[in-house]
């Protein structure tokens, strides 16, 4: 973002400002040009991914087969899922780390920044890699994003999938690594770690988590590969392998990898209330705890995305009643959330409004999400379209709007301008709108049986999926609004205080807006 | 950071967890596996076990065995039980067959893997002779009547009177398998 260029001649001159051109974007060591190129990186994700979701609505827009054929549906599923997941959520909160984590305990930057350039560059290396296949004999991967062998054994072009995979993970858990080194060892004297922020905190849970997981992932996918090329058998049951191991293997990882999509916009959420209810968050270290616990949780809980396997009673049981736990600390945020905007002086901008309907709406995915935990009843849900409209229900208006009300929110401290808070609320609107009119109706078609992952469907769902079909133009659509907002308020804009917000409180509210190119040098004194 | 990364704990710590946690991920086979056998999960067929046998009064009955066959994918090979289903008394030795026709002009090598269903019966299915225990040939366009020798035994669940024994047939010729996917 331009903004930040402009403002390095106005500090000390021993510092070298960044290089011109592009080589200040391929060279960077800078926390806050990283994030900016993390931030734009998903951006571009998000709208490819929402470019394969419109495809695949379009598709199921009525019955029958109208716009491709049921393989090239399945790769649009598999890649939406790919995209959304790799190339958007997880990079856009590593983003928000990048600028955020240093300015909010007071670094000056991350701890390592030379593997901080790296571990971004190698996610468009990573994404080249997975969209080659689209120009290939065979196609797209079209086995979900799931993976599950031995289907994905038998595909073309597999071993891109793998290598692709294998990249994005070392670039996760170097970013990772990142986060923890520099909370460890670079906060600001006098902060403790029960004084850091929650987007922090939740960063420090979530980066802990990932480094656990990925490292399976990389191992799911190795076994993955060596089945397909190198004659191994370890889910093929021919050679004596188990495709039940696979599930197993996956969802290890799987589980937590969800939590990892929403522990920061708990944290954000976490912030933005505060500040426009104008009250200290309610109960601090609870929230701390209570990310601590679900993410402990999520290595006991894997086995809730395949209760219909055949498991025994007992296993069953376990999962269900693990599964369920969950719930509690997720209730004490929810409830705290709850309690901070309790007789605040709320005022309604933007950010505030994407982080209230986070509340609802990730509330109503957590429900649905509770049913699903209930093994007997999952018999009947697992597999429909009820499941498709949980995940995003936590997904969308749970992760993907907290991303957007942190936009918001911190777009004033990273580009010094504030963004048209009318066009921001029409943006919401027609957001929420769109969200709801898209994901709700599939809560109904999933109950009714609708199964996932076909090109095709009964004519008793017809009219329900045109709804859903024309929500998902509708909110496709305003994220071209999203877009026009954050570029005009890159090059335009009313000029933003430090502060930025009445009620915002944190270190990153001391520094200028836009905050310059180096900042916290000295490091600051936190009482 | 002075003196490197690797001087540094936090990260090297963090990067040991990363390898531990990779290699991990190839463990959870072995203990997957190891898990199964010992608990008799997954409808695997392994020796004896006493990990669910509480308290059950032993004593010889009837018990119904049905038996299913499924070819993998498009493996060219026709393959059934010669009976469907069989009544058998518990702790008694019974034989049946199964009979596979190769259909192609080429000499196949096929693998044949069971399952027993549901699966907490899995360890009291007992198989003496089983095709299965090896890797089978079928001559160009040959018919062969594979034997089954097995016993139920007597430790059966009470509440289980019907067993499902089913086999899988798969091609062993990965490689031409894999080139023929990989075709379209």
């Amino acid at each position: 973002m331009s903004a930040v260029v402009e403002n390095h001649n106005h500090h000390d001159d021993h510092h070298h400002g960044p290089k011109k051109g592009i080589m200040r974007w391929l060279t960077t060591t800078n926390h806050k040009d990283i994030g900016t190129l993390y931030l734009w990186f998903s951006f571009a994700a998000f709208l490819l991914g929402g470019a394969f979701a419109m495809g695949i609505r379009a598709e199921l827009f009525e019955p029958g087969l109208q716009l491709m054929d049921p393989i090239r549906y399945n790769q649009l599923v598999t890649m939406h899922g790919l995209i959304m997941i790799f190339g958007g959520v997880m990079p856009a909160f590593v983003g928000l780390a990048n600028w955020l984590i240093p300015l909010q305990i007071g670094a000056p930057d991350m701890a390592m920044p030379r593997m901080n350039n790296l571990s971004f560059w190698l996610l468009p290396t990573a994404f080249a890699i997975l969209l080659s296949t689209a120009f290939m004999e065979g196609g797209m991967p079209g086995f979900g994003w799931t993976f599950y062998a031995p289907l994905s054994t038998n595909y073309p072009n597999v071993a891109y999938f793998v290598f692709a995979i294998h990249i994005m993970g070392a670039s996760s858990i170097m970013g990772s690594i990142n986060v923890i080194v520099t909370i460890m060892n670079m906060r600001a004297p006098g902060m403790t770690l029960m004084k850091m922020p929650l987007f922090v905190w939740s960063w420090l849970i979530t980066a802990y988590l990932l480094i656990a997981v990925m490292p399976v992932l990389a191992g799911a996918v190795t076994m993955l590969l060596m089945d397909a090329y190198f004659g191994t058998s370890f889910f093929d049951a021919a050679g004596g392998g188990d495709p039940v191991l696979f599930q197993h293997v996956f969802w290890f990882f799987g589980h937590p990898e969800v939590y990892i999509m929403i522990l920061p916009a708990f944290g954000i959420t976490s912030h933005i209330i505060s500040t426009f209810s104008r009250k200290p968050l309610f109960g601090h270290s609870s929230m701390v705890y209570a990310m601590v616990s679900i993410a402990v949780l999520s290595f006991v809980v894997w086995a809730h995305h395949m209760f219909t396997v055949g498991m025994p009673l007992v296993a069953e049981l376990f999962f269900m009643w693990a599964t369920m736990l969950i719930a509690i600390p997720t209730g004490v945020k929810v409830f705290n959330w709850c309690a901070t905007i309790f007789k605040g002086s709320i005022t309604y901008e933007t950010p505030m409004l994407f982080s209230i309907a986070f509340v609802v709406l990730f509330t109503i995915g957590g429900f649905s999400g509770l049913m699903l935990a209930i093994t007997p009843a999952d018999f009947q849900y697992h597999d429909t379209y009820f499941v498709v409209a949980h995940f995003h229900y936590v997904l969308v208006p749970g992760a993907v709007f907290s991303i957007m009300a942190a936009v918001y929110y911190w777009l004033p401290k990273w580009t010094g301008n504030m963004y048209d808070e009318k066009m921001g609320r029409l943006h919401f609107w027609l957001s929420f709108a769109g969200v709801n009119i898209t994901f709700f109706p599939q809560h109904f078609v999933g109950l009714a049986g609708m199964p996932r992952r076909y090109a095709d469907y009964a004519l008793q769902f017809a009219e329900w999926n045109a709804v859903s079909s024309v929500g998902a133009f509708l909110f496709g659509l305003s994220q071209l609004l999203f877009l026009y907002i954050v570029v005009k308020t890159v090059f335009a804009g009313k000029k933003a205080t430090p502060q930025v917000w009445d009620g915002a409180d944190g270190l990153e509210w001391t520094v200028d807006s836009p905050a310059p190119y180096h900042t916290f040098d000295v490091p600051p004194k936190v009482k | 950071m002075s003196g490197g990364p690797l001087k540094n704990k936090v990260f090297v710590s963090l990067l040991g967890a990363v390898i531990f946690m990779f290699f991990f991920s190839f463990m959870l086979v072995p203990l997957y596996n190891v898990f199964c056998e010992v608990t008799g999960l997954n409808g695997k067929i392994y020796g004896p076990s006493d990990f669910f046998k509480k308290n059950n009064e032993t004593y010889e009955r009837q018990v119904n065995i049905r038996f299913l066959s499924t070819v993998n994918g498009s493996a060219p090979v026709t393959f059934y039980p010669s009976e469907t289903n069989l009544e058998v008394m518990t702790d008694k030795v019974s034989r049946t067959s199964y009979i596979a026709t190769n259909n192609t002009n080429k000499k196949l090598t096929l693998s044949i893997v069971p399952s027993v269903s549901p699966g907490l019966a899995a360890e009291n299915v007992k198989k003496i002779q089983c095709f299965c225990f090896s890797e089978q040939t079928l001559e160009p366009y040959e018919t062969q009547e594979w034997p089954v020798r097995f016993y139920v035994d007597s430790e059966l669940s009470q509440n289980v009177n019907n067993v499902y024994l089913s086999y899988t047939l798969f091609e062993k010729e990965r490689e031409e398998m894999l080139a023929a996917n990989h075709e379209h």
